[in-house]
Formats: structure tokens, C-alpha cells, sequence
């Protein structure tokens, strides 16, 4: 019975600072659907990535079908069946379907491309699984949800035995989840194993055998889906270990300074509306994708809003672009550091100087580089920020002083509020506890201070109040003394139930 | 302790952005100088020297305004036709009797109008660089053409005298004016590129574009402002095409786009934008320069000037592309390691 189409042991793999896999085994049994659950950070990726040879382990061993494989590259994983179906999907938008889905191994007569052949064969593929597209379709032409299924079509035109999904349904209506239920039921019975990583627990029921859940890069348990209810995954799930000291400290609640109604801008911002106060920290926690970054950057005005009234001290301002909330007192140290927070080819001054400019400058606009070293070398005192001199280039620094070189730019204005979003991602436990110390500080001086982390332990550490957001909601608000890793988890996955109206099945 | 600050002071210049590049071009600028005077004496004349200074300075104009382009990290091709449509402009004005003062200033007003286009067509239609000064390029060729109906013109006349002698045969202090042209424009763009908040978003733009709008930055704004400036150099060195030719040639100013870049990226300004000086290109056009004139006089024909100095950009960007790379592949591969480990887990 025991017939395991995959088996991976003692899996372990690092990336520079973080252990992602600590001693992982790993299970797949032909003709199953094994969900595969943890919170963002757990490792379900990084292990799957692994047996589909993006990533190289460190150590363990993997057999697949029976066979030992030592070393695994993308095309040896597909060749001995291994299908990964990706959240960001990799299809070539401009070519047909029966293209993409020979891409690489495309059917030639004499030397020539047929493409007669091709089309006849995607055909009888799409329509086994009844699935409504014309192979002749641009790729580019369809909707995320269609070629989601072109992906499906092209791991099975390989023969993949495993097929792995990575948040499949994140972006399909309730008729197409529907749809891809079926499909993964009718490969169910022809023996194929399938390995399905979602966040939307609700919707296991439908399909999943089995579950396995992962928490900190470690095994944590499986077991049969029917024995078990989503309370109990919930509690399997959290309980990550708290490893850090948090430095909280404990402020008076003052008046408040930010308030934010309805709040509208695209499908993952709606209808956000929550209040800030003097001398707390506000945490927003969430899984990815939840909306949060989209959020920051709407009130920040990087990205356009349909609604929504931004009122700070009492006043209402209009933030049409980031120098509008800028000049309101409205900050944001944003996520990624290399692509939206440094000029990375420019020095530590430079970068530092460059939001602040306006209070630098004479009435000419010529930059006073007295007043503009005086400032850099106070930021940088102030923020102990590790620098051989002020005019090294960003790019030298370690992550955590990149991060604060970030921060320093908005600590040398008169902000009244500062966003960041996920702050300590990347970056070692003492630079951590330092930008801790930085919000801490900020609280102290009674600026308001938002920030989302998905780490639930920094979020449950450092925060007074906490918002959790699913779906581009806010579908909890929480007083910190309330907060449970559990409580919050259960509404980060609070999701829109698409699948109410009922699948019978 | 006194010396301490002194090294410091030393170690300011050499760390300075882009002085490294600056350092290594100029000691084979001198290289190459060496090697002509050594070849042919008259190289060093007096007569030469002033003659080469003239012939650098187009190049040298033309490379202020395509390196601002570039350190926003786009390029203006349509900087060689924007030469043409000024030589065209003025000299048709001229030769229909408008004074010349007039004359120059419609030029630059009709210069500046491609420069907004091209500015306004990147930042806001958000066109690939490329292909909008490609347009424009064409367009503004166009243009010098139509002027004249598809005639270069006759001689600008003896009312334009004072023009010619202005922006090219006159002397002062026994420098061509050409050459003081030249350098009062380094100057004010050096000053406004190194010394004002105006040069630093444009630093920081071609640096880091998303960086840069959120931290306030009107991208919008200070892309258009670089191509101004391009626009305005451009124009420059068409009046003085004019001024030395005595009429208007319908293409004047012919790849000069291309030796622009050619000037900026030896004097080591980066195509992918954030980085150079116009030190720099002070340094690159000279190199450009010296070897039209030293191959010239070397009795080198026209064909074999021409592979040189290809050959020469190609190894400029070839060795400044190897100094970086070897500095930072380390370094970037196991940051984006690190960054994809936190992002996929």
C-alpha cells in the first residue's frame, strides 16, 4: 500500500543567515492530494523548489518514483516527472498555447516546425481534462485564470507523475476553482500525486487526502485530512518559536494623529479604514498578498486611489503622489530595499539627503554641503549606523545598515507619521532589534508609527494595536493584550468565502 | 594630525563618483598625446594646440548634454538632428535678413521645443527612450530639411560678420571664442549637475527611478530638464556649424549623437545612468579629439580614423565594465540569493 512516489529525508537547506529547511522528510503517495501548510516563512517553497531542482539541498536524500536522485537541475526533475505550477506563472505571453505548452520540445517533420501536430495534440490534451481553449490562443490574450490551466496542460504534456501547486486559486473566480477541482480530482484517480500549498484552508475540504505542516523550516506532523478540523492545522501552524527578546516599551495613549476612512485602491485595497494614535505602534499583520504593501503605498500616494480620506491632526490632506504625503508628515520606508528604498550606485550622503533636500538647499537650489554633512553625520551618529564615511557608496553596506541609511532619510524631517513595511526582512537579529529600538523611539516622541511584518512574533513583540488584513480587508482589529499567534492567524486567513455558494462535491 | 586631514581630503577627490574612470582615461589621454608629439612635432605648435581645442569643442557640448541624458539613465538620439534643424534655423533667418540676435534666440526656442517633446514623451507617455528620440531624431531632421525647401542655403552675409566672429573666428585673451563657449557651458552645467538639488535628482533618478519618486522626487520633471539641457547644447553647436561654415548644411551634425555617447561613456558616464561626471566627458572628448587630429596628421585616411576609434570605445566600456563587474558579481549574487531565500520560503 505503502507505494510513495516521492520520498525526500533529512532535507536541510540555508541561504546566507537563515537555516530555510532543518531536517525536513517528506511524503507523497500516488493517486493523493497532500496539502502542504505553513505560515509565509515556514519553508512549503523552499521544499518544493527544492524537488523541483530550482534549489540545490544542502543535505538529505530524495527518491523519486523508487529512484535516487543525487542531483536535481529543473530539466531532470521534469524528465523524471516533476511539475511545479508557479504563483507568478512562466509562460511566454506572446506565443499560442500549443506553443507554450511544447516550448523546448516542439514537434518537428523534417526539420520543420509542425505545427499542424502541435495544435492537434494540445487539443486532444485540453479537451481530456475539459478544458475550453483553443491551442491556436494567444497566451497573452487569456485571463490569469486560463493560463493557469495552459500551466496545468503543459506539466501534463510532459507526463508529470507530480504536480505541484503553489497557490493555485489566488486568483480565480469561484466557476474556475470549481473547475480545477474537478481536474485535480480526475488526475487523483489517474494515479497522479499532487502537492497543493494554499493559505485558503477553508477550501481543503473540497480536496485534500492529507496535510503536513511545517513550521520554521521543521517537520512538524501530517496526518489524514478527515481526522482532523482546521482549528487544530491552525494550532500546528503557529507557535513559532520566539527566539528574540523584544524591547517594548510602554507609553501613555495620546491623542490621535492619523486616521484613515474607507480607503480604496484596486482589488487588494478596500475599504480600509483605521485610526492611529500618539504613542502606539500599529502593527499590520497578514499573509503575502494580503494587501498590506499595497495599502502603505496607496496612502503614500505611490500608487493611485479610487477613495478614500486621509485626515492627519485633525485635518483632512490630499495625497495625489509621494510629495504630497511627504510634505504632510506622511512617511514610508518601503519594503524593498534595492528596488524602491536606495539609490544604490549613490553614497550614504546622497542617499540621505535626497528626501530632505528642500531643507538643504539655498534659495538657488545649490545643495549646502555644510548643512548636508552636518545632517548625514547626525543621522548617522544617531542611528549607529555602520559607515566607513559618508560618502561610501549604499551598495557597500550590509543589509541592516542599508535599512537604516532607509529609515534616516525620514527621522530628519519633522515626520509626524512613519510607515514600514516589513523592516526587518533580510537582515540579522541585532540590526533587528535596532530599527525595534528606532519604532520604539519614534513612539516615545510620540510620532505615529504603522508597520507590517508577516512575522508574527515581531508583530505580537513590538505593536500596542494590531490590524490583520486578508483579501485587501481589514478583517480584525486587536488590542496586543488580546492578540494570540492563533487569533491572528485564523483572520489572516479569513478570505472571502468563494466557495459558498457550494461545490455539491 | 594635520596630516590625517590632508589624507582625507586626498582620499575625497580619488573616492569622488566616477573619479576613478576619470583617472585611468587621463592618463591615456596623455599616453596618446605623448605618442602623436612624438610622431610628428608639429603636433605641439601653438597653431594646433588652439585648432584642436576648436575642433574638441562640439564633441565636448554635444557630450554635456547627451552625459545629463544619460545619468537619468535614458539617451537622446535625436541630439545629431537637433544640430542640423539649429545650423538650418539660423542660417535660413539670417540669409532672409533677420538680425542675428533674433535669429539666435528662435533657434534655441525651436532647439528647446525638442527637448521638452523628447522629455515629456519618456516621463510621461512613458516611451522607451530609444524609440522617442528615434521620432524625434527623425522629425528634427526632418525639419532642418523643410526650412530652406530641401536646399542648404546660401551664404548668411556680411550682417551675420559679428555672428561668425562671436561663435567661431573670433579670439579672446588669444583663446578662439569657440573655446571660451565651451567652457563657461562646462562650467554652469558642471556647477548645476555636481552643486544643486536639480544635479542630485538626476543622480538619483537615473540611480534608482522608484527610489527616487518615493522619495519625493518629480521624475517627471527633472527627465525633461536633462533633456533641455542635451536640447539647449545640441542647439549650441549648431550656431556655431553656422558660424563657421557661413551657411546652413541640411545635415550638420550627422551621428554626432552617437559621439556624444561615444565622448561621455570613455570619460566613464554610465548608459545604465546614476554615474559619471563631466569631468569625464571634458576627458573623453579630448581622447576623441586627439585621435581625429593626431591620425590626421599621422596621414591616416578617414577609414582607418574611423575603425580606431571605434575600436577605442569599445574597449573604454569593455574595461570599465570589467573594473565594476569585478567589484560588485560577488557581492550582488549572494545579496539576490539571500533576497529570493526571503521572498519564495
Amino acid at each position: 500500500m505503502e507505494n510513495y512516489i516521492v520520498e525526500m529525508d533529512g532535507i536541510s537547506k540555508s541561504f546566507p543567515g537563515v537555516k530555510a529547511l532543518d531536517d525536513v522528510s517528506f511524503r507523497l503517495r500516488s493517486g493523493e492530494v497532500l496539502a502542504l501548510l505553513g505560515e509565509n516563512g515556514a519553508g512549503k517553497s523552499t521544499l518544493m523548489k527544492i524537488l523541483a531542482g530550482v534549489y540545490p539541498k544542502d543535505e538529505g536524500t530524495i527518491r523519486i518514483l523508487g529512484k535516487t536522485v543525487e542531483r536535481l537541475s529543473p530539466v531532470i526533475a521534469q524528465a523524471m516527472g516533476v511539475a511545479i505550477i508557479n504563483q507568478e506563472l512562466n509562460l511566454c505571453d506572446h506565443l499560442t498555447v500549443a506553443q507554450n505548452i511544447f516550448l523546448g520540445r516542439e514537434l518537428t517533420k523534417n526539420g520543420i516546425l509542425s505545427q499542424k501536430h502541435m495544435n492537434e495534440q494540445a487539443y486532444r490534451l485540453l479537451s481530456r481534462f475539459q478544458i475550453d481553449i483553443q491551442p491556436d490562443t494567444i497566451v497573452g490574450d487569456l485571463p490569469v485564470s486560463k493560463k493557469q490551466l495552459v500551466e496545468i496542460a503543459k506539466a501534463l504534456s510532459i507526463d508529470a507523475k507530480i504536480l505541484i501547486m503553489d497557490e493555485p486559486t489566488s486568483a480565480l473566480t469561484s466557476k474556475e476553482i470549481d473547475n480545477l477541482f474537478s481536474i485535480i480530482r480526475q488526475l487523483k484517480e489517474q494515479g497522479h500525486g499532487i502537492v497543493y500549498i494554499s493559505h485558503r484552508l477553508e477550501e481543503l475540504q473540497y480536496i485534500v487526502d492529507r496535510v503536513m505542516i511545517l513550521r520554521d523550516g521543521r517537520y512538524i506532523t501530517s496526518m489524514d485530512f478527515r481526522d482532523t478540523t482546521l482549528s487544530e492545522i491552525i494550532s500546528y501552524m503557529v507557535g513559532r518559536e520566539i527566539k528574540e527578546k523584544f524591547p517594548r516599551i510602554e507609553q501613555e495613549r495620546g491623542e490621535k494623529i492619523f486616521e484613515v476612512r474607507n480607503l480604496n485602491a484596486g482589488k487588494m485595497v478596500r475599504n480600509i479604514s483605521f485610526s492611529l494614535y500618539k504613542g502606539e505602534i500599529v502593527g499590520i499583520a497578514g499573509l503575502m498578498g494580503a494587501g498590506r504593501t499595497e495599502t502603505t503605498r496607496a496612502l503614500f500616494g505611490a500608487d493611485p486611489k479610487e477613495s478614500g480620506e486621509i485626515i492627519i491632526n485633525g485635518r483632512e490632506v490630499q495625497i495625489n503622489g509621494p510629495m504630497d504625503a511627504i510634505r504632510a508628515g506622511l512617511v514610508l520606508v518601503p519594503e524593498d530595499r534595492a528596488k524602491d528604498g536606495l539609490c544604490i550606485n549613490l553614497s550614504v550622503r546622497e542617499n540621505i539627503a535626497l528626501p530632505n533636500l528642500d531643507m538643504l538647499t539655498t534659495p538657488l537650489t545649490v545643495v549646502n554641503r555644510a548643512k548636508e554633512d552636518e545632517l548625514t553625520s547626525k543621522s548617522i551618529k544617531n542611528l549607529d549606523i555602520k559607515v566607513a564615511h559618508p560618502d561610501v557608496e549604499a551598495n557597500s553596506l550590509s543589509g541592516g545598515n542599508q535599512q537604516k541609511v532607509i529609515v534616516s532619510k525620514w527621522l530628519a524631517r519633522n515626520s509626524k507619521v512613519v510607515m514600514f513595511d516589513e523592516p526587518t526582512r533580510g537582515i540579522d537579529v541585532a540590526s533587528k532589534v535596532e530599527i525595534y529600538n528606532i519604532m520604539n523611539d519614534l513612539k516615545r516622541k510620540g510620532i505615529g508609527v504603522l508597520f507590517v511584518s508577516s512575522e508574527l512574533p515581531e508583530i505580537l513583540g513590538i505593536s500596542d494595536r494590531i490590524l490583520v488584513m486578508a483579501d485587501g480587508r481589514i478583517t480584525k482589529e486587536l488590542d496586543v493584550k488580546d492578540a494570540t499567534q492563533e487569533i491572528i492567524l485564523e483572520y489572516a486567513t479569513k478570505f472571502e468565502n468563494k466557495l459558498e455558494a457550494g461545490i455539491g462535491a | 594630525m594635520s596630516n590625517d586631514k590632508k589624507q582625507s581630503r586626498w582620499m575625497k577627490i580619488f573616492s569622488k563618483r566616477g573619479m576613478g574612470q576619470v583617472i585611468t582615461v587621463t592618463i591615456g589621454l596623455m599616453v596618446l598625446v605623448i605618442v602623436f608629439g612624438l610622431i610628428n612635432p608639429n603636433f605641439f605648435s601653438t597653431r594646433n594646440i588652439l585648432n584642436l581645442l576648436r575642433q574638441i569643442a562640439p564633441t565636448l557640448i554635444t557630450g554635456i548634454g547627451q552625459s545629463f541624458v544619460l545619468i537619468t539613465g535614458n539617451i537622446d538620439l535625436s541630439l545629431g538632428s537637433v544640430v542640423g534643424m539649429s545650423c538650418m534655423i539660423s542660417a535660413t533667418l539670417m540669409t532672409k535678413g533677420v538680425s542675428p540676435p533674433v535669429a539666435v534666440i528662435i533657434t534655441y526656442a525651436a532647439s528647446m521645443l525638442i527637448g521638452i517633446l523628447n522629455g515629456k514623451l519618456i516621463s510621461k507617455a512613458k516611451l522607451p527612450a530609444f524609440i522617442a528620440t528615434l521620432g524625434t531624431m527623425t522629425i528634427a531632421r526632418g525639419i532642418a530639411q523643410i526650412v530652406n525647401n530641401n536646399y542648404n542655403t546660401d551664404s548668411i552675409g556680411e550682417a551675420a560678420e559679428g555672428f561668425r566672429t562671436l561663435f567661431y573666428y573670433g579670439k579672446t585673451l588669444g583663446l578662439y571664442n569657440t573655446i571660451w563657449i565651451t567652457f563657461f557651458i562646462w562650467l554652469v552645467f558642471n556647477f548645476i549637475l555636481s552643486m544643486t538639488r536639480t544635479g542630485r535628482h538626476i543622480y538619483a533618478v537615473g540611480s534608482n527611478l522608484n527610489a527616487a519618486y518615493l522619495s519625493g522626487v518629480n521624475v517627471s520633471a527633472t527627465v525633461t530638464k536633462a533633456y533641455l539641457v542635451s536640447a539647449f547644447c545640441s542647439s549650441t553647436v549648431g550656431l556655431i556649424i553656422t558660424a563657421s561654415s557661413g551657411m546652413g548644411t541640411m545635415d550638420a551634425g550627422n551621428a554626432y549623437e552617437l559621439y556624444a555617447v561615444a565622448a561621455s561613456v570613455i570619460g566613464g558616464v554610465s548608459t545604465l545612468g546614476g554615474q559619471g561626471i563631466l569631468l569625464g566627458t571634458v576627458v573623453g572628448a579630448s581622447i576623441w579629439g586627439v585621435l581625429q587630429n593626431g591620425l590626421q596628421f599621422a596621414g591616416a585616411p578617414v577609414a582607418i580614423r574611423n575603425i580606431v576609434i571605434g575600436i577605442i570605445v569599445i574597449i573604454a566600456v569593455l574595461l570599465d565594465i570589467i573594473v565594476r563587474g569585478s567589484k560588485k558579481i560577488g557581492k550582488s549574487k549572494a545579496s539576490a540569493e539571500a533576497s529570493r531565500a526571503g521572498i519564495t520560503r
